[in-house]
């Protein structure tokens, strides 16, 4: 069998190229095979282009592309290729890489805006609740147990209804 | 209480439009329309990109449940997008009750909206729910008041992913805070003869403000219409990026009001012609291209507004610029039509809606 690039000298390299869901053979001899190995060694793979974009772009990224959140199951890689968090915890496990981004297109990080009145009431409970166990905590020092069974019970029916949808 | 989760006739829709096409509020002869809309999501679920068919179709009931228990308004009615052909997507998109990607999306999703086509709930959009609030004219304030009023409706039915550091979360972090797009839609065909539009664009968006097209991101400018929104949405309450919008527009207007006056100063017979040769070719064209009627009607409303023609109303203009679109005339004529059989029924329908005059 001849060589197909240079029909000259006798094919002793026989590749099998795969291009999507064709198999293409190629018969090659020596000095044109070794011609095909330099061209392909001189392509950098795409993850290798990749990388090196991210290493330019920002130092920071490349720490943050091993992240994955365990909720949604998005990488912070694939989330910088299409814009598109995939769960609201995402905001919390991207948040370094995330926090720069935010401040430049919105020039900020942080929310003023509108509070729902359920996260309202959160907030309310949750220093409620901290209060309640400061009392507590001192009512048990006090060896007043009547007050702390008094304001147990108190935190008890505050935090039952904290799960609340 | 009435709700209807069975869908509406479209076809019910067609003949008429939206309030906010009628062309009252302060400066609608400028002033078009102003919009707000918010992204919201429900907590305990992913966003739209990582959601199952099984979770995409449970967030779709739940969310039209809770838009039917938070009972926004007595006359709302449900379309679930899968159940419709394209062109009556098109038609919602046309009618702004839906967003482009809305309708070329996939799966289970729908929108709600009341008689008055003033609020629309679109279901599973980008995010898990986007409500929208339209009005005529220069009405920023009053559709904040509006949309603020139903959106407190549904979160207390719905338990929003929001964080006190990020506000309201969202599936694009361009959205993420207030979750909120304020718009303002103006007709600007003065400062766009004149050349100085490009100063306008360039002032607004030092001011955060992004100019947009009829049909927002992307979009052609056509007709000498042009949306201007907010870009920013975290860092700043709604209430001040309302008031920065708010701040920019009456220089807009007024701007574009001077433009005019100059017009009329140094070339008159040239406008009135101008003005003129549109209303005509409206009047008598037998195929009118949908490039093209946004041109003529624009010519024609600006003629409307300086008292050059006073036998049509700025509503009727309003409202052709939406009635003569693709999914409108197809939704009129009840079948599909190429390019060339709408420009003809688009032709025929327009002289028929002036020579009602
Ligand atoms: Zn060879
Ligand atoms: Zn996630």
């Amino acid at each position: 069998m001849k060589c197909e690039s240079c029909n000259k000298k006798h094919a002793t390299v026989h590749l099998t190229e795969i291009i999507g869901s064709t198999k293409k053979e190629r018969h090659l001899c020596d000095e044109c095979a070794q011609g095909v190995n330099t061209q392909l060694a001189k392509i950098p793979s795409p993850t290798e282009i990749l990388t090196s974009l991210i290493n330019q772009v920002a130092p920071e990224i490349s720490e943050m592309s091993k992240i994955v959140c365990p909720v949604c199951g998005l990488s912070y890689l694939e989330f910088r290729s299409n814009g598109r968090l995939g769960c609201p915890m995402d905001y919390t496990i991207f948040r370094k890489g995330l926090v720069p981004l935010l401040e430049k297109m919105h020039g900020s990080t942080q929310h003023v805006g509108k509070v729902p009145s359920k996260a309202g009431k959160e907030l309310i409970k949750k220093s409620e609740l901290m209060q309640l166990r400061n009392e507590l905590n001192k009512a048990v020092e006090k060896e007043d147990y009547e007050k702390a069974a008094e304001l147990r019970d108190r935190i008890y029916d505050l935090s039952g209804d904290t799960n609340e949808d | 209480m009435t709700f209807q989760v069975i869908p509406m006739k479209i076809s019910d829709l067609a003949n008429n439009t939206g309030e906010w096409l009628r062309g009252t509020g302060a400066e609608s002869d400028i002033v078009i329309s102003s919009r707000i809309r918010l992204a919201r999501n429900v907590a305990r679920f992913p966003f739209l990109s990582r959601t199952n068919i099984k979770q995409k179709k449970e967030l779709e009931e739940i969310v039209r449940n809770k838009i039917k228990e938070a009972e926004i308004t007595s006359d709302i009615h449900y379309i679930n997008l899968a159940d419709i052909d394209p062109i009556e997507r098109l038609f919602l998109v046309e009618r702004h009750l839906i967003s482009r990607e809305h309708a070329g999306g996939e799966g289970e999703r729908g929108v709600a909206f009341g008689k008055s086509e003033t609020i629309s709930l679109m279901v599973n959009e980008e995010d898990h729910l986007r409500i929208q609030v339209i009005r005529s004219g220069f009405e920023l304030k009053e559709a904040w008041k509006t949309i603020d009023g139903v959106d407190n409706k549904l979160e207390k039915k719905l338990t929003y992913a929001y964080s006190s550091r990020f506000g309201y979360l969202t599936a694009c972090p361009t959205n993420v805070g207030t979750g909120m797009r304020a718009s303002v839609m103006l007709h600007l065909p003065a400062l766009g003869m004149t050349h100085h539009i490009e100063k306008v664009f360039n002032a607004v968006m030092k001011l955060g403000l992004v100019v947009r097209g009829l049909y927002g991101e992307g979009t052609q400018v056509s007709g000498d219409l042009y949306q201007i929104s907010n870009q920013f949405t975290l860092g700043k309450s709604e209430q001040e990026i309302i008031e920065i919008i708010e701040s920019v527009i009456p220089r807009i207007t007024s701007y574009e009001r001077m433009a005019r006056k100059a017009l009329i100063a140094e070339s008159r017979e040239q406008l009135e012609d101008r003005i003129w040769r549109s209303y005509g070719m409206l009047k008598v064209a037998r195929m009118i291209s949908s490039e093209e009627i946004m041109h003529l009607l624009s010519q024609v409303r600006m003629g409307v507004n300086l008292g050059i023609i006073n036998t049509i109303e700025i509503k009727t203009l309003n409202e052709l610029f939406i009635l003569t679109l693709p999914g409108h005339l197809q939704k009129l004529e009840g079948r599909e039509l190429n390019a060339q059989q709408r420009n003809i029924i688009r032709a025929a329908y327009v002289r028929k809606r002036l020579e009602e005059i």
